[in-house]
């Protein structure tokens, strides 16, 4: 039977080495939902994303995405997920336009070339659509790279610090874009160690710490500043 | 196929433009070649030696170009956003041997115009057998050369492993390429290769069926 939650995770487990990463992390995240994850540096949140979409093996447990258990392998349902992270997958030697046709055609894109321009567009890349790559600064590559994360318009989207190196500018078309996602049938699953950056769209947050989720609510039940607070006391907890 | 021809295209077109490999893998068989001219002296027949020399130049001139097919793939991780993608690792296998095969391909022709240049070879009509040998050749050259790059690019020693892990698998590779090469060279008829283009095949298949299986425990983790 195919299960009705958008991402879930059952008892995953990730171990390197004697060191852990996710440990008997299970959660499921309904269709539509927007979560943020919060953690300090090592909380094993970038790894999380990884496991959950088969770029690297659980030590244990299983994830699924839109019901279909997550694998190795080119299976479809890799079609539906979009995934942003630290590095950007893009080719210096290739031009921003060229780039994103690319994956576009990986992603089997139908209107390739309509959606690329309104990639370029959106992202404020389109004069620079026929420059390599490798001229770009990091903001502009970092916002290729979300154009590329959503060419193929994903039904599922795991962000991993989407804000690093963004200028003021470029933050701003990405609120806007991520506020575009949040349109009740796209699941987001948004890392970031940034309160106020991770709370603005946030459905539901929480706190994972040394591999372990300490810390999962609804986000109206919490305000900024109430949030913080429990931020910092759980973490701290954590740690001790 | 046509995701391992996109990704074929996208390698060919990363080498355009930086020309990186196809340079460098040029570069030294001409250098090869003239090195060969002079050392030889006036006692040697080319002939007995040049289909040896002709593919210990085209195995190292390739091994040149290898290391770079994945080491491309690391920058910005752009491996991990093929594999994320809903592409067979079939797919991307194919897809990169595809692109290095093309690229050899233009180095063999260049070897053989090098040597061409300072000894009397030919393949003296025989060129549809000399043709077979270099294309089954190379696809067994490639196939394990891309399998092994795959794995090379992922540890320290990268381009100093992969000669060493490479080179003992070549080997009844190149003793067959050479032996038919040879035997064309000689003038020797075309029915005579049909054995060492058997074997070729054989390897190729093999080579192919068991690094195509073997490619997806090698690039995912």
């Amino acid at each position: 039977m195919v299960s009705e939650a958008a991402v879930e995770a059952v008892r995953l487990e990730k171990w390197f080495g004697p060191i852990p990463a996710l440990r008997d992390v299970s959660f499921s995240l309904e269709r539509g939902t927007f979560l943020t994850i919060f953690g300090p540096n090592g909380a094993g949140k970038s790894t999380l994303l990884r496991v959950l979409s088969a770029a690297t093996r659980p030590s244990g447990g299983e994830g699924r995405i839109l019901g279909h258990p997550v694998g190795t392998g080119g299976g479809a349902w890799r079609e539906r997920l979009g995934v942003l992270s630290h590095r950007t997958f893009l080719y210096g030697d290739l031009t921003a336009r060229e780039n994103l046709t690319l994956y576009g055609r990986l992603y089997r894109v139908s209107d390739l070339a309509d959606r690329v321009e309104a990639g370029l567009e959106e992202f404020g890349l389109a004069r620079r659509g026929d420059d390599r790559v490798g001229g770009f600064s990091h903001g502009m590559r970092q916002r290729l790279a979300l154009a590329r994360t959503l060419l193929h318009d994903p039904e599922v989207v795991f962000l991993d610090e989407p804000y690093t190196g963004l200028d003021p500018h470029a933050a701003r078309v990405l609120r806007r874009t991520l506020e575009r996602l949040r349109d009740g049938k796209r699941t987001v699953l948004l890392v970031t160690h940034n309160l106020a950056e991770g709370l603005e769209l946030a459905d539901r947050t929480v706190i994972q710490v040394g591999g372990r989720w300490v810390h999962d609510a609804p986000r109206d039940r919490t305000s900024a500043a109430a949030f913080a607070d429990v931020y910092t006391d759980r973490v701290a907890e954590a740690l001790a | 196929m046509a995701d391992a021809w996109t990704i074929a295209r996208k390698d060919l077109v990363l080498e355009l433009r930086s020309r990186e490999r196809i340079v460098a893998m040029l570069t030294f068989t001409v250098l090869v070649a003239v090195i060969f001219s002079f050392s030889l002296g006036p006692a040697v027949r080319a002939q007995d030696v040049a289909p040896a020399m002709i593919w210990v130049t085209i195995i190292f001139a390739g091994m040149l170009g290898l290391g770079r097919s994945f080491s491309l793939e690391k920058e910005e991780d752009a491996l991990a956003g093929l594999l994320l993608a809903p592409v067979s690792r079939e797919a991307v296998f194919v897809g990169k041997l595809a692109a290095n095969f093309i690229l050899l391909i233009v180095v063999v022709a260049a070897v053989f115009f090098a040597f061409a240049l300072f000894f009397p070879i030919s393949f003296r009509g025989a060129w549809v057998a000399g043709g077979a040998v270099v294309v089954l050749a190379c696809i067994g050259f490639m196939t394990l050369g891309t399998f092994f790059s795959a794995i090379t690019a992922h540890t320290r020693l990268g381009d100093t492993l992969l000669p060493v892990l490479l080179l003992p698998l070549l080997i009844p590779v190149v003793i067959f390429a050479a032996g038919a090469t040879e035997r064309l060279m000689a003038g020797r008829p075309a029915s005579e290769i049909q054995g060492p283009l058997q074997m070729l095949l054989a390897f190729d298949l093999v080579f192919l069926f068991v690094c195509t299986l073997l490619f997806a425990f090698v690039v995912e983790e």
